[in-house]
């Protein structure tokens, strides 16, 4: 876990906007149901016209929401909301936030890699799993950055500009994911959060410093080191290279990652355990989580190049049959599609808004 | 399919409802009996406190829950409302656990099995009891208990089951003592659960509330409403069909898709009302759900922001 040694947190000063989470009368997953609510729910779903428990069909989302820029020390970041109710003023709906942090590693005598690195790390709030003790909170909090780094660590998923001088500085990305409530469907809100403040985040822009010894002056030896430390000053053959960096003032924060912006987003297919037809439903409340013993997610990413399919994971303990998977699959990758160009489309909104305020921010000066 | 919207800006949240409903406090049988008699130099009941406020003089009135004395006041450590009894100051606050009373009626999910007790989760500080000697057992009410009884505690309640029943006493540590011993009484099926803050529960003359749309309701005092399908008074078990089959039964009843969608309709509503602090009561249920059937207003989309408005305005002016 990309832990350690961090200059500063990305939460620090991103105190609005973030409310006390209190999930005092909610009942949170996975709390015991019953065997007639688990059927009552279950036969619910499998009539003609299935009904879900708050009227809604099989997938339709909760209202949901999203926020880009949250915390103002992150080089980006994200929140997301999934099925607050209006009105309510904390503790209800999935609640995810997200924020990228960017630092500099050095690649030979640090623990960088050229070409830079990706840390994921999600932790998952107390407050939003009240009844879990805190080694088990530990134990979901890794299974769940396992999954994130499984989905998105993939080299063709590694945005190409995290370096800052070939093979001696490169950007360590710290992608940070904070659940700070869970009432169902927590895997979408987490990959919705992660999708947007990667596309959020901006990589600083940086410009190469190099010593040149004045060679005029006979007998003259730069006191100065390099930065980097390794070449000595005897070192004449190497003058050429470039031996630090430092920030290019510009107005700008910098240049988007670039990996064709492709972060997949997840759908979560919750399987209804019926004998002969296959269904599924997507965006579950936590009543019919506990009630569905088996779950597929599936994460697409759609660019101009084609559809693909990122990553799948089937949880939970029932068994699906693999001609099913087939159905599955194109039915899911319909509904990620639909999500996929909605959060594009909200994330444009979301920059506009973020760069009017800026545009007014600049004007009142 | 899926919309995004934005988050609310952070000074709306703070728009508190809960002004709008001076009938806050639930029970204000209690409050004020004696107002008139001492010297008023605080209102009770129809004010919120803060947490830090001073409420009045320690000198005159002894503080109850919810305060702490400083400086001789008696001072809120909470947001609530006021009650006072004789001399006896206290603060019932607004967010809280739900405090249990003997008599009250409550919804309560068992968490765990112990030797002779189920442990019911009933929103309390603490798990509130059920013995296995309070609760109706197969085979007639007078019924002595049996060690078979003891062993097949599941049979009756598992871990998970929802239960109606009532606040018997306490034991010692202030946790409660729950029993089942009456027909009303026992367990839930044929619905679906949903959570509201307990304060928002009033006391009625009948917590088992029957809507016309072929639903009913348990308002459990604890926050924690039953919403199912409607059963027939006359198909109660009787005292002599009281066997383990139709009380302790895990089996749903056949339901018909008009009845779900009533259920999910009125599980919509408690929710809406509930998230804008609107007490509930029989009479606003049933205000809400002709609202709702009037206004031809689909199930899912009751929970969208500007129909919520719509209801609560309506359901505000009269209740």
């Amino acid at each position: 876990m990309g832990e350690g040694t961090r200059p500063s947190s990305p939460w620090e000063g991103c105190v609005t906007g973030i409310e006390v989470v209190s999930s005092s009368y909610h009942q949170t997953p996975p709390f015991p149901l019953s065997k007639y609510e688990k059927t009552y729910i279950q036969a619910a779903l499998r009539e003609l016209s299935p009904i879900r428990a708050d009227g809604r069909s099989l997938f339709d989302y909760r209202s949901t929401a999203l926020e880009t820029g949250v915390a103002s020390l992150a080089n980006g970041s994200a929140r997301v909301n999934i099925g607050k109710t209006a009105g309510e003023e904390s503790g209800s709906g999935a609640e995810v936030i997200a924020a990228v942090k960017l630092e500099v590693e050095d690649v030979l005598e640090g623990e960088g890699v050229d070409g830079g690195r990706i840390v994921f790390t999600v932790s998952c709030s107390p407050a939003a799993y009240p009844h879990l003790s805190s080694t088990a909170l530990d134990d979901l909090s890794y299974d769940t950055t396992i999954i994130l780094n499984q989905c998105l660590s993939h080299p063709s998923l590694h945005p190409k500009n995290l370096t800052i001088s070939p093979r001696r500085k490169s950007w360590s990305l710290n992608l940070d994911i904070m659940v700070l409530s869970d009432s169902g469907n927590v895997y979408d809100a987490l990959f919705l959060a992660a999708r947007s403040a990667l596309w959020d985040a901006k990589v600083p822009k940086t410009r190469s410093v190099q010593y040149q010894p004045k060679s005029n002056i006979l007998g003259d030896q730069d006191v100065e080191m390099s930065a980097d430390g390794s070449g000595s000053i005897f070192n004449t053959r190497e003058v050429a290279k470039a031996a630090d960096f430092e920030l290019a003032d510009w107005w700008d924060e910098g240049e988007p990652l670039r990996v064709n912006r492709e972060w997949p987003v997840c759908v979560t297919l919750n399987l209804v355990p019926a004998k002969s037809l296959l269904m599924y439903f997507a965006d579950v409340t936590p009543h019919e989580e506990a009630s569905m013993p088996l779950r597929l997610l599936l994460l697409f990413s759609f660019s101009p190049s084609g559809t693909r399919l990122r990553s799948m994971r089937l949880m939970g303990d029932g068994e699906v049959q693999l001609e099913s998977m087939t159905l599955l699959l194109e039915g899911g990758e319909n509904h990620a599609k639909k999500l996929f160009e909605a959060l594009g489309k909200k994330l444009e909104e979301e920059d506009l808004r973020r760069n009017q305020k800026a545009q007014v921010k600049f004007d009142l000066r | 399919m899926i919309t995004f919207t934005s988050f609310p800006k952070s000074k709306d949240s703070f728009s508190y409802t809960a002004a709008k409903f001076s009938a806050v406090d639930g029970n204000d049988m209690d409050v004020d009996v004696y107002g008139d008699d001492y010297g008023e130099d605080f209102d009770s009941g129809t004010k919120l406190t803060y947490p830090g406020e001073s409420i009045t003089s320690s000198y005159d009135y002894m503080r109850g829950h919810g305060t702490f004395i400083d400086q001789g006041n008696v001072i809120s450590s909470v947001a609530g409302t006021i009650e006072r009894v004789n001399k006896l100051v206290s603060v019932r606050a607004i967010r809280t656990r739900y405090n249990p009373e003997v008599g009250d009626l409550i919804v309560g999910r068992i968490t765990e099995v112990q030797p002779r007790r189920w442990k019911v989760d009933a929103n309390s500080r603490q798990d509130a009891v059920l013995m296995l000697s309070s609760i109706n057992l197969p085979g007639g009410v007078q019924r002595r208990k049996l060690e078979s009884d003891e062993l097949q505690m599941r049979q009756f309640f598992e871990g998970g089951d929802l239960l109606v029943a009532e606040v018997q006493a306490f034991f010692a540590d202030g946790a409660m003592s729950l029993h089942t011993r009456s027909l009303t009484y026992g367990k839930l099926r044929n619905g679906q659960l949903v959570c509201v803050p307990p304060i928002l529960i009033r006391r009625l003359k009948s917590h088992f509330v029957s809507l016309p749309c072929n639903v009913d309701l348990i308002l459990g005092l604890n926050g924690y409403i039953w919403v199912s399908k409607h059963i027939d008074q006359n198909r109660q078990p009787g005292e002599e069909g009281l066997d383990a089959e139709s009380v302790y039964s895990n089996q749903n009843e056949a339901i018909d898709a008009p009845t779900r969608m009533a259920v999910s309709r009125v599980t919509n509503l408690i929710k809406v009302l509930a998230s804008h602090f609107v007490p509930l009561s029989d009479v606003i249920l049933l205000e809400a759900y002709e609202w709702a059937v009037e206004n031809d207003v689909e199930v899912k989309d009751l929970t969208q922001p500007d129909i919520c408005e719509g209801l609560i305005a309506t359901v505000g002016t009269k209740g």
